[in-house]
């Protein structure tokens, strides 16, 4: 027999379940002289490579600012501490740990979560109440139209990518007249591809293919076959590294050959290059940051070389613009922190409002809807299994390649 | 009215109390367990009822979730907007239930899966209308305080409830209820004795798909920000299938207990094991079916009162 | 010479399929299970592979000597202490299950391997053959034929040993294979390891072609069901058909609609193949 007193019991159960998850979490809060920020992880799902890289990059930061005594707020030094979470890729569940961290586990700043979407999701939250929220891999500027007081971020818009890459095509590869585009139908990969091909069209390129494939494509021969019967010179791919991988070993297998191919955001990251081998050979891409640059920064990794060295002793891998990113959200709430000498949270708002600084990231400066406008993102080209910078000028360390076979 | 019906009604309406003393993350979590409630309560129908195991909560939460999304993008209020999300996904799913309810046992529960791919890939397709991989924003409705936009869609989505905890009681004392009952003991000996089977599973397809709709689209004005992979996540058509084995299959006060026990379970495994928490969740799920195969009402509600006060339980 | 270039595609990328649907076609015909671990085992086998090639340097082929029983003892386990227990059952507790099971699978192997990519590179690569101007990848050509070899060694296990014949008869008439004094929760365990164990060479095999990860599992589930159901349920031939059938309407329907849509036409196919069609292409009441 069924007992109502059972359904009681069982809501209560679920309740009481609920409330010492909370006190679990709760408990580590009552810590004197430490700052939190929350950062909300896709550590299991789709998204789960990002995950790691974010978290990667954080942890650095913190690292970094508890070994020199912690975060210095008007003489007194506060250690780091991060609060992380799982929402599991799934866009409301970025949304709710958000609430839950600001309301649950008091954090005094956000973290973004990954990508535009949940960035902006989140960023409502963050906007309701008044808690600074700093995005590390949020570059739609749909994201930032709203105009969102307390939300920052620390990548220029998609078509900064786009742009030098086409006028750096043009310049030195004359005779490319034809462009094939495919992109992931995800919200970032769809996004840069139709900028390129704004950006193609704008220079006067001939756009013969442009289709998007679905998000768990596992072969991509017959679309590469007819890409290739339409012998376009230049190829460009959207994807996340698993696609990019997969595209680049069919073009192989389908012996497909191009004046210029370009991958983007793949080959930014060291895994591709060394997944890719021989294949990654003379691929291009444009990315918001590379370890080559040189920056005298003014925030606690001081120059680029020092956070690469830093990066590389800590977890043997070279970073890559994701990582670093991740880092320099830490760092520049570092320093609006100590400039304000106060934790209030509007007043650190106010500080990463009027911020101008140079940092190993790069100058940073945010525009009146909060996306940095100060970035010159680099554009690169795989060489001898290295990514070689092309442009900027500033920084440049050897010239365009043309052929990929 | 049967006595478990009115217990359901009166643990929802104990539910109702949350905000008196919940702040905005209570609500929150409240707001979920109404939305899960729905789910397990309508899979019940089809499910539980009928004996017809379908996965197809996500496909028409997704639906829902979107139907709203671009009526309110056009301007449509919200109430409006939601009706049209009910009403679309009764229509589509009576007329889909009459073709793909003919299928049986793991045919169905794949057709009805696979329904979740082709949704999902429709609205990906569609950019123009739905913004396909790029996700679609939908207006803020109130936008005023933290406090009050969390009361607000606690509310909606506990009415949202209340409405179909109503229609399931009504369904399970009709003839309906009856017709569906028959259908699960033996479908082929109702349909000799005159019981049109075809019509009663259209129904309770499209009973079971309409409140899942209106929910994902109240979800959808809740969360401002909708995207396929996230509306079409496959694990919205497990989870009210796990309530309703944990509350017990067919009671719709089961199921209710079930989605409520299982939001609290997954709550706090979640919260406690960043890394782990999926596995841990499976490890729940298969002691759940291996020890208590018939669900939380298999368990003699006496024997749990008097474990839990050490004294001799009387009877009520 | 683009409709010759799709089509051999599809030939040989529906092999690929039809090993990656068999073991699972198998389990479902004979046990009636929906084994929704079965993505998660290939992506296992595929770790193993990468595993053996990295750190051991064996060569794939190797590693599917090591799959074959490693994967089986792990099924056979599986159905033995777990799975049997509510085999009875209906549909919906296997079905959720094994999803228990996958969560917990998966899981573990994001947390020991990490979410990200992996990719086997042989060296030296294999590279591709081109016959006028048709152009067929080595490894996917050796994949295909290893896949064939592995379905026609299923095929007569069924036919010739007496283990098989016990499978198909338990498939045929449970009841009666009872009688005639067959033990149907051995055979169970038996069919549901060699189910693991093609699983996890075909993941061995996948591990030449795609990218490795935890999350390439639900793809490789996505892809067993639709070519049980377009083949026909637990027939070896049908698979085979099922998966040609399925690369070929993905590959035409991404040259004349668009990739994207290449997804939704399998499923709605997928759909139309039930309603229309149960029992598949090849499908019959016997198992063979």
């Amino acid at each position: 027999m069924f007992h109502p007193r059972l359904a009681v019991s069982a809501f209560s159960a679920s309740l009481l379940l609920a409330a010492a998850g909370l006190g679990a979490t709760s408990s580590v809060a009552s810590a004197q002289d430490v700052i939190r920020f929350g950062a909300p992880l896709p550590i299991t799902g789709p998204l789960a490579p990002e995950a790691v890289k974010q978290q990667q990059g954080y942890d650095l930061w913190a690292e970094q600012a508890n070994k020199a005594g912690g975060i210095d707020v008007g003489g007194k030094k506060y250690k780091v501490e991060i609060v992380y979470s799982d929402y599991q890729s799934n866009t409301p569940r970025s949304v709710q740990t958000t609430e839950q961290m600001i309301t649950q586990d008091k954090v005094n700043f956000m973290f973004g979560p990954f990508g535009s979407g949940a960035a902006k999701a989140a960023s409502t939250i963050a906007e309701k109440y008044k808690v600074p929220m700093l995005a590390a891999t949020a570059s739609s500027s749909q994201v930032y139209d709203q105009n969102y007081k307390y939300l920052f971020g620390t990548f220029t818009p998609n078509d900064t990518l786009t742009t030098p890459l086409t006028q750096l095509v043009k310049a030195k590869a004359a005779d490319v007249k034809k462009i094939a585009i495919l992109a992931r139908n995800d919200l970032f990969p769809l996004a840069i591809a139709q900028e390129m091909e704004k950006s193609a069209k704008a220079n006067g390129l001939e756009v013969v293919y442009f289709e998007k494939y679905a998000i768990n494509t596992l072969d991509h021969s017959a679309t590469l076959s007819q890409i290739k019967s339409l012998n376009p010179q230049w190829v460009f791919v959207t994807g996340y590294t698993n696609d990019l991988l997969l595209i680049r070993k069919q073009m192989v297998d389908q012996q497909m050959k191009a004046g210029v191919v370009t991958m983007i955001a793949g080959p930014a990251y060291q895994e591709f290059i060394e997944s890719a081998g021989q294949s990654a050979e003379n691929i291009s891409s444009a990315s918001w940051w590379h370890p080559a640059e040189q920056y005298n920064g003014k925030d606690i990794f001081g120059t680029t070389a020092n956070f690469v060295k830093l990066f590389k002793d800590k977890y043997k891998l070279e970073p890559d613009y994701a990582h670093a990113s991740a880092a320099v959200c830490g760092a520049l709430f570092q320093m609006a922190i100590e400039k304000a000498g106060s934790l209030d949270r509007d007043k650190v708002r106010d500080e990463l409002a009027k911020m101008d600084v140079v940092t190993f990231w790069g100058p940073v400066k945010f525009g009146a809807n909060g996306q940095i406008n100060s970035l010159e993102p680099p554009v690169f080209q795989i060489q001898a299994g290295k990514p070689v910078v092309l442009f900027p000028d500033a920084i440049k360390q050897g010239e365009f390649k043309l052929g990929v076979n | 009215m049967t006595r478990t019906n009115i217990a359901l009604l009166v643990l929802i309406t104990c539910v109702a109390a949350l905000p008196l003393f919940g702040d905005a993350y209570a609500l929150r979590l409240g707001t979920m367990a109404c939305m899960y409630a729905i789910f397990a309560l309508s899979w019940n129908i089809v499910g539980g009822f009928a004996g017809y195991p379908s996965f197809a909560t996500a496909a028409f939460f997704g639906l829902g979730a979107y139907t709203t999304g671009i009526l309110m993008n056009k301007g449509v209020p919200l109430t409006l907007s939601l009706l049209g999300s009910l009403v679309l996904c009764l229509l589509l799913a009576a007329a889909l239930g009459a073709v793909l309810l003919r299928l049986r046992g793991h045919y169905f529960a794949i057709a009805s899966l696979s329904l979740v791919e082709v949704f999902r890939e429709l609205v990906n397709n569609a950019t123009d209308l739905t913004g396909g991989g790029m996700g679609l924003n939908i207006p803020l409705v109130s936008g005023s305080s933290v406090l009050s936009d969390a009361t607000f869609f606690f509310y909606a989505m506990w009415g949202l409830l209340l409405i179909t905890a109503l229609v399931v009681i009504a369904v399970s004392m009709s003839k309906l209820g009856f017709g569906l009952n028959c259908i699960r003991q033996n479908e082929t000996a109702s349909n000799m004795v005159g019981l049109n089977s075809t019509l009663y599973k259209a129904i309770a397809f499209g009973l079971s798909a309409c409140f899942v709709g209106a929910a994902g689209g109240l979800y959808a004005a809740w969360v401002h920000y909708i995207d396929p992979s996230d509306v079409f996540d496959i694990l919205y058509s497990v989870k009210p299938i796990v309530m309703a084995l944990m509350g017990g299959l067919g009671s719709p006060l089961g199921v209710v207990c079930g989605a409520f026990v299982y939001l609290g379970l997954e709550e706090v495994v979640w919260r406690n094991y960043i890394q782990i928490h999926s596995g841990v969740l499976g490890v729940l799920i298969i002691l759940l079916l291996l020890f208590l195969p018939h669900g939380l009402v298999s368990l003699h509600a006496g024997k749990i009162w008097r474990g839990l006060t050490g004294r001799k339980a009387k009877h009520v | 010479m683009l409709a010759i270039q799709v089509l051999i595609n599809a030939l040989v990328l529906g092999c690929l399929y039809a090993c990656i649907a068999i073991g699972f076609s198998l389990v479902w015909g004979v046990l009636n299970v929906i084994n929704l671990i079965h993505g998660s085992f290939i992506v296992l086998g595929a770790y193993l592979a990468w595993g053996a090639y990295n750190s051991l340097g064996l060569s794939p082929w190797y590693a599917l000597l090591i799959a074959a029983p490693a994967f089986f003892v792990f099924g056979y386990l599986l159905q033995r202490l777990l799975l049997n227990r509510v085999i009875t059952a209906p549909v919906l507790v296997t079905l959720t299950l094994t999803f228990g099971l996958d969560l917990i699978l998966n899981n573990a192997m994001i947390y020991y391997f990490k979410a990200d990519y992996r990719k086997l590179i042989l060296n030296p690569p294999t590279g591709s053959i081109s016959i006028f101007d048709v152009v067929v990848p080595v490894d996917r050509l050796i994949a295909t034929a290893s896949a064939l070899a592995l379905t026609f060694l299923l095929y007569l296990l069924l036919r010739r040993s007496k283990v098989g014949r016990a499978i198909v008869a338990v498939r045929l008439d449970r009841d009666a294979a009872v009688l005639m004094g067959v033990d149907v929760k051995s055979i169970y365990a038996i069919a549901f390891g060699l189910g693991a164990a093609l699983a996890g060479c075909a993941g061995v095999l996948m591990a030449l072609i795609f990218p490795i990860s935890p999350l390439t599992s639900s793809a490789y589930l996505g892809k067993a069901f639709v070519v049980c159901v377009l083949g026909g349920l637990g027939s070896v031939s049908g698979a085979l058909a099922g998966g040609i059938l399925l690369a070929l309407v993905e590959g035409v329907g991404s040259v004349y609609l668009g990739p994207a849509h290449a997804v939704t036409l399998s499923f709605v196919l997928l759909i139309i193949f039930l309603v229309v069609r149960p029992q598949g292409l090849l499908g019959r009441k016997g198992f063979e």
